[in-house]
């Protein structure tokens, strides 16, 4: 049996689970400890269900889990003294207010930082008297991240916590999450379909699809790595096969190539096949994230 | 048992307190009603029971499918405990806020029946059975409820246990086993001992079905 990895945060091995209509397969994916990790996939790429597993909330039917050193489920009580989880679809207690709900968090973590607290209660401008069943989508997504962050966990989990946020409880949300990882032994997991908030504030990116890793690289080789090429492909010039090209769509004499390993030696050997290269861009993550899913559902079907 | 363990029985019960103190009060409004006279004891009667029987559909419905379905399981789930250590802290909060307005109730009625003079003592053993046929389907409602994960099926569970809630009444209703209840002496006929074995055996078996839906469920969710 191997011994966990203390400097990761979580790992998945072979991690595989199937519901009636939908399976997560195959599913290995690791967080160094004081990371942010991006999960970056469309509605039913599996990104719940990969964070219920790693929060011992379902069992697995293959693979290893561990989160900080603990096998889960097995030891999933163990875990999560560690680890705070909000999820998007995740409510209070309607009747009782916030600040019963502090006073019950603080009973069970030994860590909960009181001062620490009422700092976010007034950054996010909450009253801890309210009962949380007037508080608005994102008072209520607040009152949650408040409830996670005063226990100053070692590993946050959160499931698409900027779903259905306006822009200013957005920004206010990723600022609160760019300041936590300040402290660098601390990690977060982050879920979400916007890959703006991802981009902004995580440093590894995973994208799943259909149940399946298309692709995890930390954010910056994501960047470098994919280039979108503009070409002029004169007529009688055939553009040669090449390994790491993704895509290439052409109209007339212009065509457009989409590379996931980008070398400046790429643009040599088109030119040399006859082609000339009006364009080399930079991508976006979302350009990134749609072409790799595009790309692993096509060879998928094939 | 952890710490959480007992927090998790402690927020279950404050979540659902309200339905326990209307319980309660409403249950010793009736037995006052009880007292009053013939139409006072009709109706008395049957708010009490209704207090019983609303007590217990309002701690199950709210206690584990509205928990489902608003997702506050979720945040529960969140806390430093196994999905199945949480699930036990349900079963227990559940039988905690219904069991002890249902012993204050208890002990309430046998107050009434042995000191207040208006009734038979014998009648102490009709209340009795019925107190033990609330707490019996009351624990069959909740087994269920760790199965019924869907509304229909919770109110399908609710129809039957007041079906059976209804044979019961009609069965204790019978001249050969009530007989000996309405006399001045508290008498345990075999047909009251036997009713009250059938509840008691009811009630162990819903728990320990309930137990063992927990211990074997993988996914909590």
């Amino acid at each position: 049996m191997m011994s966990p990895d203390t400097s990761l945060a979580f790992t998945l091995r072979g991690v595989r689970k199937a519901f009636r209509y939908f399976a997560l397969d195959g599913l290995d994916l690791q967080l160094p400890l004081g990371q942010i990790m991006g999960l970056v996939g469309p509605n039913g790429a599996g990104k719940s269900t990969t964070i219920r597993l790693l929060m011992g909330l379902i069992a697995p039917e293959a693979g290893v889990i561990e989160v900080l050193g603990q096998r889960v489920p097995e030891h999933a009580a163990r875990a999560k003294r560690d680890v705070a989880f909000v999820a998007e679809d995740m409510r209070l207690y309607g009747a009782a207010t916030l600040a019963w709900h502090m006073r019950l968090v603080a009973s069970i973590f030994p860590n909960w930082d009181e001062v620490y607290a009422q700092q976010l209660l007034k950054r996010f401008n909450l009253h801890a008297e309210q009962p949380t069943r007037g508080l608005s989508r994102g008072e209520h997504i607040k009152a949650m991240l408040l409830l996670a962050l005063a226990r100053r966990p070692r590993l946050l989990v959160l499931d698409e916590p900027t779903s259905g946020l306006d822009p200013v409880a957005r920004y206010e949300l990723l600022s609160e999450l760019m300041e936590i990882v300040r402290d660098d032994s601390r990690s977060i997991l982050f879920s979400s379909h916007n890959t703006l908030d991802v981009e902004r504030v995580c440093d590894q990116i995973a994208f799943l699809d259909r149940g399946r890793l298309v692709d995890v690289s930390d954010k910056e080789a994501f960047l470098e790595r994919w280039r979108r090429l503009q070409l002029d492909v004169p007529p009688g010039v055939t553009l040669p096969v090449l390994a790491d090209v993704v895509e290439v769509s052409s109209s007339a004499r212009l065509a457009t190539l989409t590379t996931n390993n980008y070398q400046p030696e790429l643009q040599a050997t088109l030119e040399r096949a006859g082609a000339r290269v009006h364009e080399v861009q930079r991508m976006s993550l979302e350009e990134i994230f749609v072409a790799s899913v595009m790309r692993s559902r096509g060879e998928a079907a094939s | 048992m952890s710490s959480v363990f007992w927090a998790l029985v402690r927020k279950d019960m404050y979540v659902l307190r309200v339905f326990a103190m209307t319980g309660v009060a409403t249950g010793l409004v009736a037995l006052g009603a009880m007292l009053t006279g013939k139409v006072g004891f009709a109706i008395g009667g049957i708010l009490y029971l209704t207090a019983h029987i609303a007590m217990g559909i309002m701690i199950g419905m709210y206690g584990f499918m509205s928990d489902r379905k608003e997702q506050t399981r979720l945040f529960s789930l969140s806390l430093p405990i196994s999905g199945q250590h949480h699930d036990l802290a349900k079963l227990t909060a559940a039988f905690a806020t219904y069991g002890i307005p249902w012993a204050i109730l208890t002990g309430a009625a046998a107050m009434v029946v042995l000191l207040s003079g208006v009734f038979p003592r014998g009648f102490l053993v009709y209340g009795l059975l019925v107190q033990g046929c609330c707490l019996a389907l009351f624990s069959v409602f909740v087994a269920v409820l760790f199965v019924a994960k869907t509304e229909p099926l919770a109110g399908l569970a609710i129809i039957v246990t007041n079906i059976l809630f209804s044979l019961f009444m009609m069965t204790l209703a019978q001249e050969s086993i009530s007989g000996s209840m309405k006399g001045p002496r508290i008498v345990w006929s075999d047909a009251a001992l036997t009713l009250a074995a059938c509840e008691t055996g009811l009630a162990v078996l819903a728990v320990v079905f309930a137990i063992s839906i927990i211990l074997r469920k993988r996914d909590h969710l």
